[in-house]
């Protein structure tokens, strides 16, 4: 199954150049860009490990390619995202978040309902590899 | 000239004794029109485009419009002199003809923030757009803008959740969010209705939404349709690993019933519930105070607002709606598409949206914004475009909206020839390869079209939806535009 | 595949590429430095040709563009650096071309675990661009061989050896101790490709450099300031911690607040541009450096930069 979390997931698999380019863009805009990476991507997990903290005051995409590639090298098997922040006031959250690494064959979600008063029910979602 | 002597009819009568006089007196006599009146950054500030009755002067008319909407009656009551009247009557303190528009007048009025309820909307409104439209003198009335001081933004809660807490709940960032309006309206049975939703959000669209009129019917109760919805929503969620919601409509007869369908809607875990514009701005506050206590994003259908927004001349303008929901605290307000199927100048419109997303507002006179606008940190409002839109213009939409907007392709989703995951996926690639070209540093504009056409060959929904509707436009003046061209040397 | 084309026209190459602009730029504002100046048009030949040889596909490498700047304090590499950063940039050898100056504390790090993290977040800062490491024979303590510094230097190595692409080193300090530094790590000597030797000033530059700073900011001397000034910078000269130009510009900046205090004492009327602007011979020669002594906090200052 492909998740589709993450700003681009409908396009095809981003080359580096591509990934390149928006991190470019994060940072005319003077974002910050962090690595993350999950072997666990539930729709509600929110928070993925850190590779490192996000990268301020960057100039060239080369040095968040640079920590991709270190993430990527030990944890190749993993989701891969990258998340730009904004620290604008009134912002001050991720506004770009995009998937760069999915594991070769990608778990899939198993859905569990537990009937509840009546024809009510309540959902669970679970990550299956 | 307020030293003279010798009243002219313009004049506020200074002299007690002559003032309180039993009798009629025109309005600027009681002093609802001062051309010397600076207003105070605490007041209430009032735009209204004007239109007298023939033979009516304008100033006195402007005078009843400010007396109209604050203290004034008809004839003189000694009563005010048991209150402080100077500071509680509005003030008119400024007119001018309406470029290229005889027979109509800008009239700004100052209001006293004494004059208002702190939190009330309902109580503004009384206030401003309470008597004075129906107000003989005039011929059309039009409230046009208003500037509210921080300090009465203040007593508003604003938003439940606003544009960046319901991405950071949704975990979607960086991109116009995707949702069409389940259809047919009318007459989907609970479970016929449900799939539609499914086949809508695995496609790939992050929202569905019931219409303005979905709300009980006997083809599909209420409980039946959050039901089946949420089933969707849930196995959508699992499919794509992606958060999914759907707008249940909570629109009910009485508050009792809406917050019954709202706990239900909460209880079956929905991100999000809406509420339809015509039950009211006190309603409206109500069901804002039940999100932020519970967690829920408020979508609002302005069903209605058609009906006082459209025409030039007389009702409300559409940015005076924004801007009280956004003080009312509604998370999603349809805003218009400029390009779609419904009213919409593209310059007026973007103004709509930057009154419902930006902190500070600057006059900015062709996109329709009168007045500066300090929003006092109030949170933001994410704007929905809905209504004869398709994936053909995502550049357009995008290059208008930027990203903190819903974009919404009803038919555009569910017309599709290949079927509806067919539609949500075209309508998802589209737009995720337009933001990615943006980002690249394209000009979409231009290039827009190309993108598009490059896309579709390796996405075939993308391809059928672009032969399909790739034409189609609703190229119809608009009724509502700015009276102003965008020129830095407009002058008022 | 690409068509390669046939012909290169290096004048053209030249104007269009803005690196006349900058070389004009370095000429103009710069006071001497004929040697640097003569070495660095060198340099941008090598590299307009080479470009142009790259343009022609006779070769596919990426020449080595670290350098060394050595000379004494205060004789401009930070400011050449900077315009490096520029014409590289413009030949098309870095993509961004910014500067990044730093010293051994901002690389290296107090404890066990880091060095690495901080010489990497300066390394990721200088991709695209320039990256000045000032007194660069600091990183090596070859009295001490667990100096966290030698985990920064083999880190430099590394990334001047595979990201030749993204960024330029630039090593700068006393020539001296640069060329014991690179001795005892040759690993750096051989990835050096260029290296500018930074003269003192001349007693006549220094002074032409003290005119246009006042000049800049709006200053005049008189003719006895001026006199004073070019016998301050002889007798600065011999004294310890000489810093060439960044000497001048303190002496300046003293003359300023003597002119400031004086104008402050005496003034009882309104005061014109003229006095505003005008340093005379007492603001200048009250400087201990006269009475050989020294202008002392800032001298040690000066020294260390």
């Amino acid at each position: 199954m492909r998740n589709t979390q993450g700003t681009f997931s409908f396009l095809p698999d981003l080359t580096d150049d591509q990934i390149s380019a928006q991190i470019q863009y994060c940072l005319d805009k003077d974002w910050a860009v962090g690595v993350e990476y999950c072997y666990d991507p539930h729709p509600r997990n929110i928070y993925w490990d850190m590779w490192g903290n996000p990268m301020f005051d960057l100039k060239d995409p080369k040095g968040v390619m640079m920590e991709l590639a270190d993430c990527r090298k030990v944890h190749g098997d993993a989701y891969i995202r990258l998340n730009a922040f904004d620290n604008t006031r009134a912002v001050e959250s991720v506004t770009l978040s995009f998937i760069v690494n999915r594991p070769k064959v990608e778990p899939t979600i198993r859905m569990t309902r537990q009937e509840v008063n009546g024809r009510s029910v309540r959902y669970t979602h679970e990550i299956v590899r | 000239m307020a030293d003279t002597a010798k009243n002219t009819d313009s004049t506020e009568i200074k002299d007690k004794k002559e003032r309180y006089k039993s009798g009629v007196l025109k309005y600027a006599q009681m002093g609802y029109w001062d051309g010397d009146y600076v207003p105070k950054d605490t007041d209430i500030l009032a735009l209204f485009r004007m239109t007298p009755q023939e033979g009516v002067d304008p100033i006195e008319c402007a005078a009843a419009v400010a007396g109209e909407s604050s203290t004034a009656t008809w004839t003189v009551v000694w009563t005010d002199r048991l209150t402080a009247a100077d500071q509680y009557r509005a003030k008119a303190y400024r007119i001018d003809p309406v470029p290229n528009t005889p027979g109509q007048y800008f009239v700004y009025i100052a209001y006293d923030l004494i004059l208002f309820e702190p939190g009330s909307l309902a109580n503004l409104t009384a206030s401003i757009i309470g008597n004075v439209f129906g107000f003989k003198p005039l011929k059309a009335l039009r409230l046009e803008d208003m500037r509210f001081p921080v300090a009465y933004i203040k007593t508003y809660k604003g938003p439940s959740s606003g544009i960046i807490v319901e991405r950071e709940r949704l975990d979607k960032f960086g991109r116009p969010l995707l949702g069409a309006t389940t259809k047919p309206k009318l007459g989907l049975s609970g479970k016929n209705y449900g799939r539609v939703v499914y086949e809508g959000l695995k496609g790939g669209l992050d929202f569905m939404k019931d219409d303005e009129n979905i709300n009980s019917q006997p083809f599909m109760h209420f409980r039946d349709r959050f039901l089946y919805v949420m089933e969707a929503v849930n196995r959508a969620s699992a499919e794509t690993g992606e958060v999914k919601g759907s707008y249940l409509n909570v629109t009910a007869g009485t508050m009792e019933e809406m917050y019954r369908r709202a706990e239900l809607a909460k209880e079956l875990g929905s991100v999000i519930i809406m509420i339809d514009l015509v039950i009211g701005y006190t309603a409206i506050q109500s069901m804002s105070e039940w999100c932020r206590n519970n967690d829920m994003i408020l979508h609002l259908h302005r069903a209605g607002h058609g009906t006082y927004t459209r025409q030039k001349n007389h009702g409300i303008s559409f940015r005076v709606i924004a801007k009280w929901m956004r003080l009312a605290g509604v998370d999603h307000i349809h805003a218009g598409t400029s390009v779609g199927k419904l009213e919409g100048d593209p310059l007026v419109t973007q103004g709509f949206y930057n009154v419902l997303r930006e902190q500070h507002n600057p006059v900015d006179l062709p996109r329709g914004i009168f007045f500066e606008q300090d929003w006092g940190d109030m949170l933001k409002v994410m704007p929905v475009a809905s209504g004869g839109i398709h994936a053909g213009q995502m550049h357009q939409l995008i290059d208008l909206f930027g990203d903190d907007v819903v974009l919404q392709f009803g038919g555009g989703t569910i017309g599709h020839p290949m079927g509806i995951q067919a539609g949500a996926t075209a309508n998802r690639v589209a737009l995720e390869a337009m933001v990615f070209a943006r980002n690249e540093g394209r000009n979409i504009l231009a290039e827009g079209p190309d993108i598009l056409r490059a896309a579709a060959k390796w996405c075939k929904p993308l391809e059928a939806a672009l032969d399909v509707w790739g034409s189609i436009t609703f190229d119809y003046t608009s009724t509502d535009t700015s009276d102003f061209t965008p020129m830095p040397s407009v002058s008022l | 595949m690409d068509t390669l084309a046939t012909t290169v026209d290096l004048r053209a190459e030249y104007e269009s590429s803005g690196v006349r602009e900058v070389l004009d730029e370095l000429d103009r504002d710069m006071i001497g430095l004929a040697p640097v100046k003569a070495r660095i048009r060198e340099t941008a030949a090598l590299l307009l040709v080479e470009k142009a040889r790259k343009t022609l596909g006779l070769t596919h490498l990426t020449p080595t563009l670290h350098m060394s700047f050595t000379g004494n304090p205060g004789t401009g590499k930070t400011t050449v650096a900077l315009k490096m950063a520029g014409l590289l940039k413009r030949l098309g050898y870095v993509r961004k071309g910014h500067l990044v100056s730093v010293t051994r504390d901002d690389l290296v790090g107090q404890y066990i675990g880091h060095t690495a993290p901080k010489t990497k977040e300066v390394l990721k800062r200088a991709m695209g661009g320039v990256l000045f490491i000032d007194e660069a024979y600091y990183l090596y303590r070859p009295d001490n061989e667990r100096d966290y510094g030698q985990e920064a230097i083999e880190i430099l190595l590394q990334i001047m050896e595979n990201n030749r692409d993204d960024l330029v080193v630039i090593l700068a300090g006393y020539a001296d101790r640069m060329d014991t530094f690179f001795n005892a790590n040759p690993g750096f000597r051989s990835r050096i490709a260029h290296h500018i030797d930074f003269p003192d000033y001349t007693d006549a530059e220094l002074l032409a450099i003290t005119e246009h700073m006042m000049a800049e900011q709006n200053y005049r001397a008189t003719d006895d300031a001026r006199t004073a000034f070019g016998e301050y910078i002889g007798l600065r000269r011999a004294q310890p911690h000489f810093a060439n130009a960044r000497s001048i510009r303190n002496a300046f900046d003293r003359a300023r607040l003597r002119q400031a205090n004086r104008l402050f004492a005496a003034a009882e009327g309104p005061l014109d541009a003229e006095a505003l602007s005008t340093l005379v011979e007492a603001d200048v020669r009250a400087s201990r450096v006269f009475s050989g002594g020294l202008d002392s906090r800032t001298a040690e200052m000066e020294g260390k930069k």
